[in-house]
């Protein structure tokens, strides 16, 4: 039973019963108690006019044979002789207590008077069960009302009920004709105070639902838009192989074609990585990662690129700066600054890459020789594809949303600055404590922050 | 013939100027709108080839931002030169906005290099204002389709410059064209122009088409004489 309406409804009806309970109950009270001072009066009155007349009037007689009062008198002699009683079939004592009493009689109790004369006992009995019976109709009497008015508030509460739940019953329509694409707030006009506060959480669910999808869709859009270049590169590399006149021709266009492959490769493994740091892509093994090593290897990876740029890469780490985080997520963060560092940099200069602790804190620091990043452009280049005027080299335009991307993922912060010998200086400082805070922090996705949610979250399994 | 081609991709831009030099073409590559816009204001082409997702160059704001703002400034000039935007766009609205931006034709990324020949060729001569795809004058047909040339019917032979210098011609005859134009129409920028070339190819073609087909205005240009040598021919008297 999980109907609010049915809920409601059951409740009522219990209530009214307790109400009838509670109320017959101490309306039964308050009656037997109003007759016992009325009856006790009523039996004195008549035991003592029994005495002062001395005898059963005519008229008194009736009233005493009474079925309904049922009473019974009886008198005695002093000496015990019964010489009246009104109803002799009841087996009342033939004693008498004097003054008011309780009797009891077989399974019945009877309320005595009894007065004694010079002469006689008289004694008039009327059996308890007189009172509670009368007790018990008043009480039946006083519920009666409620029993007649329950249907009536059991259909007012029906409609009650329907009549407020409506709102959501039309909440519940709007949402059920909706496809996965309709995330249109939900209306929020003339809603009651409960309702209310659901529809504006579930309106807040849907604006951060379709943030989500925006981002989702324009990452695809960009992707495909992304891979379209590539990918137009190869089928004209293709054509001109199949065109070309000469030997000389031939070889130039398949060189031309391997280029473009590589790049096209180099495009997807970008995305795949791109994919796998943002918020929500499940997160390898978070281990304790020595940080001179990580750059050590992303160094060693980017060796060949350096020969042939002639790039001179300049390691400068410190031991034991530690960080926790996803090695291989890691490992492309470095890659990419340096990858960038090395690509953006004039052929034959000097790329630094630094490992140290900064009042605690782990910092890897790039800088290069390259003509820079103008402060203004700064904040764009974050931007996934977003590339600044090409020079020759074809960049995916993803390096640094990676970088951004894991960043973000191991709380770390990312500052693009001028290096001291010119040229670009990329910065990452990572967290203290990372291990305390990662084991702790709530995933940003499950616990439902909003997606621009200030770059923090690392997404734990 | 001479084509500007705009596109910032090194690898797209690189094999598009093998592939249209394949063809015959002079090409001239840029890389920015900036640089676009600078070179449209300044000298001619017969077709642009213009990506519209252009970073925007060097320049101050004030510059042309993307393929689009190129386009429209470049029509804003009142310069008709047919424009074929190539772009990675292929929503229905950026095809809208390209064509009403004043683009000839619009061809999406990636495509087919016999569609683009095909297309160039086609604005080529919608520009001209030829409906049919044959060149033909005074007995001598170029197919720019085929590449084939034939004279009263017989095929002829020439090489890839022969054929623009005589597609240049074809374009308008009787127009005179100027050593230079021709030389523009033949070489792209940074390629060797070797001298008095334009001679030769003139001289290779008047052996294989006959002596009296490309006339000469001394020191001024070449024009195609009409095909009867009674006829007058405006051109001569224009030249003058």
């Amino acid at each position: 039973m999980n109907s609010i309406r049915a809920r409601l409804l059951l409740s009522l009806l219990a209530m009214l019963v307790l109400a009838a309970l509670v109320l017959a109950a101490v309306t039964y009270r308050n009656v037997l108690a109003e007759t016992e001072a009325l009856f006790d009066y009523q039996l004195r009155q008549m035991a003592l006019t029994l005495r002062d007349q001395g005898e059963i009037a005519a008229d008194q007689a009736g009233p005493l044979t009474d079925e309904q009062l049922d009473f019974v008198v009886q008198i005695w002699t002093v000496d015990g002789r019964a010489i009246y009683a009104s109803r002799p079939h009841v087996d009342l004592p033939a004693r008498a207590l004097l003054g008011l009493a309780e009797v009891r009689v077989g399974t019945q109790l009877w309320r005595t008077f009894s007065v004694a004369t010079r002469d006689k006992v008289i004694q008039v009995a009327q059996p308890v069960e007189i009172r509670r019976r009368l007790a018990a109709h008043a009480a039946l009497h006083s519920v009666l009302p409620l029993a007649a008015l329950a249907p009536l508030m059991a259909l007012f509460v029906w409609w009650l009920a329907a009549g407020t739940l409506r709102p959501l019953r039309r909440l519940a329509d709007a949402l059920r004709l909706r496809d996965a694409q309709t995330l249109q707030p939900l209306p929020d006009g003339d809603l009651p105070d409960e309702i209310a506060p659901v529809v504006q959480a579930l309106n807040a669910l849907l604006k951060r639902l379709e943030r989500a999808l925006d981002a989702q869709r324009a990452f695809v859009a960009d992707a495909a838009h992304e891979l379209r270049s590539p990918l137009t590169a190869l089928k004209l590399q293709l054509e001109l192989l199949q065109r070309a006149p000469d030997d000389a021709g031939r070889r130039s266009a398949v060189e031309g074609l391997a280029g473009g492959i590589e790049r096209a490769a180099r495009l997807v493994e970008q995305l795949l990585t791109l994919a796998r740091s943002e918020p929500g892509a499940p997160v390898g093994v978070v281990e304790r990662l020595d940080l001179g090593e990580l750059a050590r290897a992303a160094l060693a990876d980017l060796h060949p690129l350096a020969q042939l740029r002639k790039t001179e890469l300049v390691l400068d780490a410190a031991e034991g700066v530690d960080v926790d985080g996803d090695r291989a997520s890691l490992v492309a963060l470095v890659r990419n600054l340096v990858d960038n560092a090395i690509r953006y940099s004039p052929a034959g200069r000097r790329v630094e890459v630094r490992v140290s602790r900064d009042a605690g804190v782990p910092v890897l620091q790039v800088d290069d020789q390259g003509p820079g990043i103008p402060a203004a452009d700064r904040a764009r280049v974050f931007d996934r594809f977003y590339r600044r005027v090409t020079g020759d080299e074809e960049g995916s335009g993803l390096g640094l949303a990676i970088v951004r991307s894991v960043a973000d993922r191991h709380r770390a912060s990312m500052t693009l600055d001028d290096a001291p010998g010119g040229g670009l200086r990329a910065t990452v400082r990572f967290p203290l404590r990372p291990a305390a805070e990662a084991d702790n922090a709530p995933d940003p996705v499950a616990a439902g922050a909003p997606t621009n949610a200030p770059p923090s979250a690392f997404t734990l399994p | 013939m001479r084509l500007l081609l705009v596109e910032d991709d090194r690898m797209i831009g690189e094999s598009l100027r093998s592939a249209l030099r394949l063809e015959g073409h002079a090409v001239d590559w840029v890389r920015d709108a900036t640089a676009a816009h600078v070179t449209l204001a300044s000298e001619r082409f017969d077709v642009v080839l213009l990506d519209l997702g252009l970073p925007a160059g060097p320049a101050d704001a004030q510059g042309p931002r993307d393929g689009l703002d190129v386009l429209r400034a470049l029509r804003a000039r009142r310069d008709a030169t047919p424009v074929i935007v190539l772009t990675a766009r292929d929503a229905r609205g950026d095809k809208v906005a390209g064509l009403d931006a004043g683009a000839d034709d619009y061809l999406v990324k990636p495509f087919d290099l016999d569609e683009l020949h095909a297309r160039i060729r086609a604005v080529v001569r919608r520009h001209a204002g030829r409906a049919e795809p044959l060149m033909v004058h005074a007995g001598i047909t170029l197919d720019p389709a085929t590449r084939q040339v034939t004279k009263d019917g017989v095929p002829v032979l020439l090489s890839a410059r022969e054929f623009a210098v005589l597609e240049a011609l074809l374009q308008r005859p009787g127009a005179l064209l100027s050593r230079a134009q021709l030389e523009d129409r033949l070489y792209g920028w940074g390629e060797e122009i070797e001298s008095n070339a334009v001679s030769v190819y003139i001289h290779q073609l008047r052996r294989k088409l006959g002596a009296d087909v490309i006339r000469t205005v001394r020191g001024v240009g070449y024009y195609l004489g009409a095909a009867d040598p009674s006829v007058p021919d405006p051109a001569a008297g224009d030249a003058a």
